[in-house]
């Protein structure tokens, strides 16, 4: 299973250097942070500059996680191989998180590009107060990234056009996870449900570590991280187990 | 001369019919409006909020209204993906080798983005904006639709162009139409009144499409005077227009190095 997931990783970084569009977003997504400090600057409000820097870069890991997910479900189907891999003894869902622990892994560079991006454009830099925590909570964001992720691809098996899900995806996510507004700005009503999502964790554990107090309960703020993560790995390979035992019985792979 | 247009204009029916299946065959009723359109409005409620976290009402209205007009723009741009695929259909060489223009085919293709922006649009303006607290007049916003749906048509005479780049440059189409969009999002108005950037960037934004729409549609809003909104919208027109004249040359320029190199069929 190992050997799998590493001839997997290696079969990911290979097609990484013969379509980067699979790191679409670490093009895209970091310019949004130049949208999100223009609108603090213009206000006034330097304070709020780390938001803008943390959330443009964890938008970068969900949209990239996203559209990978999608891209592989979508090329294997278009390339008439995704009822080989089906069919193949080695269980695919190993193959599909091995594919998207790398893509996810190099996203993170998206937090150093925001960081580039508020330096160079606004002269701005942000002291790390804590980079170990915010090294941990990283490592556990990864781990969670791709748990979520093999519940999406598991989903995107099942849809008839994965880039629907693909499209709709995102921003949701991106203001029920807190990721550029703190959750508890959200309406009370709404903000139970982010809880659920480790991103809104995530988001504000990395903020916390970039003020200079200590944060808070830190322990048990990255178990729920890991612990959300654990629940999504659980859920994928149910749904993915699930799902592809029903398309192989109604033979409908190639066109969910 | 008249057979000419009405040839065109048939032409430009089918693209039509073509863009609307493209259109149902993505998006039943119920993806568009439980997945597609509430995504959309999530987008436009985000910037909503990075003004509620300022903790200033003005930003909050400055870019809700922004971004209600924005997601039209960023609709549109779809343009980029939707034009590509015909190459990636292998059906660029008919299209040129037929005794029509291909720009009327491309420019009738992805109209299905136009209805889609704007019905976003006018949502998030009508029925979202009051939700995040941001009154606007109704009869002012009422105006402001047909301002959206001119803004939509320049705004897709520059995804035109952008989208002729993609075709010669398939594998960085969606980065193509994505950039372009971000650099509306950025320096048009959207975010942040245009004075903010330097000189430099300021003199490009007069010549990108949804800056002087989207200045005519926060006067309409705010009850300022009509000559004012008719010089924004007169602008829009002719940055529209401008736009228009370089994806004619666009795609002229593609039919005809295509056939020179022989890369109409394998180019990209």
């Amino acid at each position: 299973m190992t050997g799998l997931f590493w001839a997997a990783v290696r079969f990911q970084a290979q097609s990484l250097r013969r379509s980067p569009e699979y790191l679409m977003s670490l093009v895209t997504i970091p310019a949004l942070t130049i949208a999100f400090l223009a609108i603090v600057r213009n206000s006034g409000r330097d304070d709020l500059v780390p938001y803008a820097v943390l959330g443009a870069a964890l938008m970068t890991v969900w949209a990239t996680a996203l559209y990978v997910c999608g891209e592989l479900i979508e090329s294997e189907r278009y390339g008439g191989t995704l009822e080989g891999l089906l069919a193949a003894p080695a269980p695919f869902s190993v193959l599909i998180i091995a594919r998207i622990s790398l893509v996810t892994v190099v996203s993170f560079l998206g937090l150093a590009e925001s960081g580039l991006i508020a330096w160079l454009l606004f002269g701005v830099t942000i002291p790390v107060p804590h980079p170990g925590l915010l090294l941990l909570t990283l490592l556990c964001t990864a781990f969670a990234m791709v748990g979520t992720s093999s519940i999406m691809s598991a989903l995107f098996v099942l849809a008839r056009s994965a880039r629907i899900f693909q499209n709709s995806l995102s921003y949701p996510f991106y203001l029920l996870g807190g990721l550029v507004v703190p959750v508890a700005l959200l309406p009370g009503w709404l903000q139970p449900v982010s809880r659920v999502i480790f991103l809104s964790w995530t988001a504000d554990l990395l903020r916390d570590c970039l003020r200079v107090e200590s944060p808070a309960d830190a322990v048990p703020r990255l178990a729920v991280i890991v612990g959300l993560g654990v629940l999504a790995f659980a859920a994928g390979l149910t749904m993915s187990r699930a799902i592809l035992r029903r398309i192989r019985q109604n033979g409908s792979v190639g066109y969910a | 001369m008249s057979t000419v247009i009405r040839d065109n204009l048939r032409i430009l029916r089918c693209a039509f019919v073509s863009a609307f299946a493209d259109m149902r065959a993505t998006y039943t009723w119920r993806t568009w409006t439980f997945a597609w359109l509430v995504r959309i409005l999530c987008q436009v409620t985000l910037f909503a909020f990075i003004g509620k976290l300022i903790g200033n009402p003005a930003t909050t209205e400055y870019l809700v209204v922004g971004n209600s007009v924005f997601i039209t723009a960023d609709i549109v741009m779809m343009v980029c993906a939707t034009t590509s695929w015909e190459r990636m259909a292998g059906t660029l060489p008919l299209l040129i080798g037929a005794p029509a223009s291909p720009f009327v085919v491309f420019a009738g293709r992805s109209v299905q983005w136009l209805v889609d922006g704007l019905a976003c649009s006018t949502v998030s303006l009508m029925l979202l904006a009051p939700v995040l607290g941001v009154h606007l007049p109704f009869s002012a916003v009422l105006l402001a639709v047909p301002m959206v749906a001119l803004i939509s048509l320049s705004v897709y005479a520059f995804g035109l162009v952008l989208a002729g780049l993609a075709l010669r440059v398939m594998s960085a189409r969606n980065i193509i139409g994505r950039l372009g969009s971000i650099l509306l999002m950025v320096l048009t108005g959207v975010q942040v009144p245009v004075d903010f950037w330097p000189a430099p960037l300021r003199v490009v934004a007069q010549f990108l499409p949804l800056t002087h729409g989207l200045e005519a549609v926060r006067t309409v809003l705010h009850g300022g005077s009509g000559g004012t909104v008719l010089k924004g919208l007169g602008l829009e027109i002719a940055v529209g227009f401008g736009w228009s004249l370089v994806a004619v040359y666009t795609y002229w320029r593609l039919v005809a190095s295509g056939r020179k190199d022989g890369s109409i069929e394998f180019g990209g």
